[in-house]
């Protein structure tokens, strides 16, 4: 979708405009017989930041890891319901995670640049899944780490480690590895939790360029961050999804107790 | 001094009297806190001496072990000079002197060990990669377990079960095997030409392989399992299959982790002497097959040390030596290997 298009929909009320990316339906997870998500109903629009809040254990972070299906790497975790990608389940047993995962990129909370080269932290994903020359892998690259303005910082020391950058630089070394895989949707779990204010504001000013093209969903802790950059807003607490709607009328008016009590500061 | 004694009802005489004797009672501790900080000094030197009286201890074992090997070699030394090294004949009982050459152990042991590590570096890493990324969890355990017990057979033990039950399982099974398809090749049908033999290098490499397995499997998987889950997590996100990530991920953030406990290996292999001296078949000539007879330093050492004398004796010495050299520039190797990785990397 293009901005143009987001300026003709201002008219409407957004939500009804977005095409729905993914649907989550009936979503209930479990950690052996412990059961962190219940009954879980909400859908991610096309071209929109969706951000999931509340307190620490509330399951926001669980449901961000069922959307690429990371929770697979580890015995004894899962899910039951229906999660649709572009209306396909991907909780069908019999999806390519990879594939999956390719489509669906995800940035973590502590910056992971791989044990290699700035310039191989981006290749090595594309690598992965596209034959190219090198020519058209350099342009990649380059265009990855325009995308997560991080070009002019490193483009004169591609061949330098990836931990030789900072905190800051790492993280959006990571969100340009994520990018230059070309996904449809982009999960940020708590990016900014270990960033100074600068960085996150860097990092910030980038998702939501980002949702131009892509689909995201981010986890914070910080509720203004939320206020910033998302379009809507998950409440989250003890599993449950409480509200759920547009982050200018949740931070406003929002209908439970709970949630206002939340964002309010009042617990949490 | 400032006593906070100034009460009303008490004359100047007596604020006088109290401020005297609150200054001897803070006195006193102060004197024994002194006393008690000397004989923490004193302490502190002879734990100091202690120490370093240990670590002088190693460094003089070291210099002796070194002395006593040179001084045992110097009679062949002399005799024989660098033509040992490219000498194969051992005739020990030669009148009127014998000849004596250490080229067939020298080769022996390094064929040996090439070969151990040829079979035990892959077989070591893929258990490694199997236990921390693939394995279930409740068979993680008792895996791990046997593994480490592998690893506290006695020598003398695989000595016994090659020589009784796996040298003549391969020269019955797997030597005629191989010989088959490899027959007529150029260069292997030579390496693997030759009847089929109970003591050969090759079944004492096979032991030697299954005898350093264990060191190998060890310390990768606790290496391995040093990775940052979150680490391995991103390279899943991007869609990367468990080969991916062990190949792009887990072994370049562990390289100097698992160099090391190859080289740990290495160093065990090059050593071995108790199996080894069971199933190589101690003969120093130096055949093209790998499945014929062979020796290594160590077996020689051993198989012969009891009944020399002289420059025989001395001769082992030399051998001895030169394992110790060898044993010296593989660990110096591997630390400048190291060394030069770590550069390259631009950490």
């Amino acid at each position: 979708m293009t901005t143009m298009t987001i300026a003709a929909d201002a008219f409407q009320p957004p939500a009804a405009s977005a095409p729905v990316k993914i649907e989550v339906r009936n979503l209930d997870f479990f950690y052996g017989a412990f059961r962190a998500l219940k009954n879980i109903n909400l859908s991610l629009e096309q071209n929109r930041v969706t951000a999931f809040i509340g307190p620490s254990g509330c399951g926001k972070s669980t449901l961000l890891r069922i959307l690429n299906r990371m929770y697979d790497l580890y015995p004894g975790q899962r899910a039951e319901g229906e999660v649709l990608l572009d209306g396909a389940n991907i909780l069908d047993p019999g999806v390519d995670v990879n594939l999956l995962r390719a489509r669906v990129g995800m940035v973590f909370q502590k910056p992971t640049p791989f044990p290699m080269t700035i310039y191989d932290n981006i290749a090595f994903g594309i690598k992965l899944y596209e034959k190219l020359s090198k020519s058209e892998i350099d342009g990649r690259v380059e265009a990855a780490l325009k995308g997560a303005a991080l070009w002019n910082e490193v483009k004169d020391k591609l061949n330098a480690s990836g931990l030789s950058l900072s905190g800051g630089q790492q993280q959006r070394l990571c969100i340009a590895r994520t990018v230059a895989i070309r996904p449809d949707v982009i999960l940020f779990d708590e990016p900014c939790s270990a960033l100074d204010p600068i960085s996150t504001a860097k990092v910030e000013e980038l998702i939501d360029e980002l949702k131009a093209q892509y689909t995201i969903a981010i986890v914070t802790h910080n509720m203004q961050q939320a206020a910033r950059v998302s379009d809507n807003t998950a409440f989250m607490y003890l599993g449950d999804l409480v509200e759920f709607g547009e982050t200018s009328q949740m931070f406003t008016t929002p209908t439970q107790k709970a949630t206002q009590d939340y964002i309010t500061g009042r617990f949490g | 001094m400032d006593q906070p004694s100034k009460g009303a009802g008490v004359s100047g005489a007596d604020v006088s009297d109290i401020a005297i004797e609150a200054n001897a009672a803070a006195k006193a501790p102060v004197a024994d806190r002194a006393q008690a900080l000397k004989q923490f000094a004193l302490s502190d030197k002879t734990f100091y001496w202690l120490t370093r009286a240990s670590a002088i201890c190693v460094l003089l074992l070291l210099g002796g072990i070194i002395l006593s090997l040179i001084v045992g070699a110097w009679p062949a030394i002399q005799h024989f000079g660098l033509s040992f090294l490219t000498t194969q004949r051992w005739a020990p009982q030669l009148e009127p002197a014998p000849i004596l050459g250490g080229l067939g152990p020298i080769y022996g042991t390094f064929v040996s060990s090439l070969i151990a590590m040829l079979i035990a570096v892959p077989v070591g890493l893929g258990i490694a990669i199997f236990l921390t990324e693939l394995c279930p969890m409740w068979l993680r355990r008792p895996f791990g377990v046997a593994i480490e017990l592998l690893a506290g057979i006695p020598s003398i033990i695989y000595g016994m079960w090659g020589f009784f039950v796996l040298a003549p399982f391969l020269a019955d099974h797997v030597q005629p095997w191989i010989i088959a398809a490899t027959s007529g090749i150029p260069v292997l049908g030579s390496i693997f030409g030759g009847p089929p033999s109970y003591l050969s290098l090759f079944n004492a490499s096979v032991v030697l392989a299954i005898m350093i397995l264990p060191f190998i499997t060890a310390i990768s998987r606790d290496v391995f399992m040093t990775v940052p889950p979150v680490l391995k997590e991103s390279a899943y996100g991007l869609g990367c299959t468990t080969w991916e990530v062990v190949r792009n991920v887990v072994i370049p953030y562990t390289r100097v982790g698992v160099i090391g406990g190859v080289m740990l290996a290495l160093g065990r292999a090059l050593g071995e002497t108790m199996a080894v001296t069971f199933i190589i078949g101690n003969s120093f000539r130096i055949q093209d097959s790998i499945f014929s007879p062979g020796t290594t330093i160590s077996a020689a050492i051993a198989s012969e040390f009891a009944e020399s004398g002289g420059l025989h004796q001395s001769a082992l010495f030399l051998l001895g030596l030169l394992l110790f050299v060898l044993t010296f520039f593989v660990l110096a190797a591997a630390r400048l290997m190291l060394m030069r990785l770590e550069r390259a990397k631009g950490a």
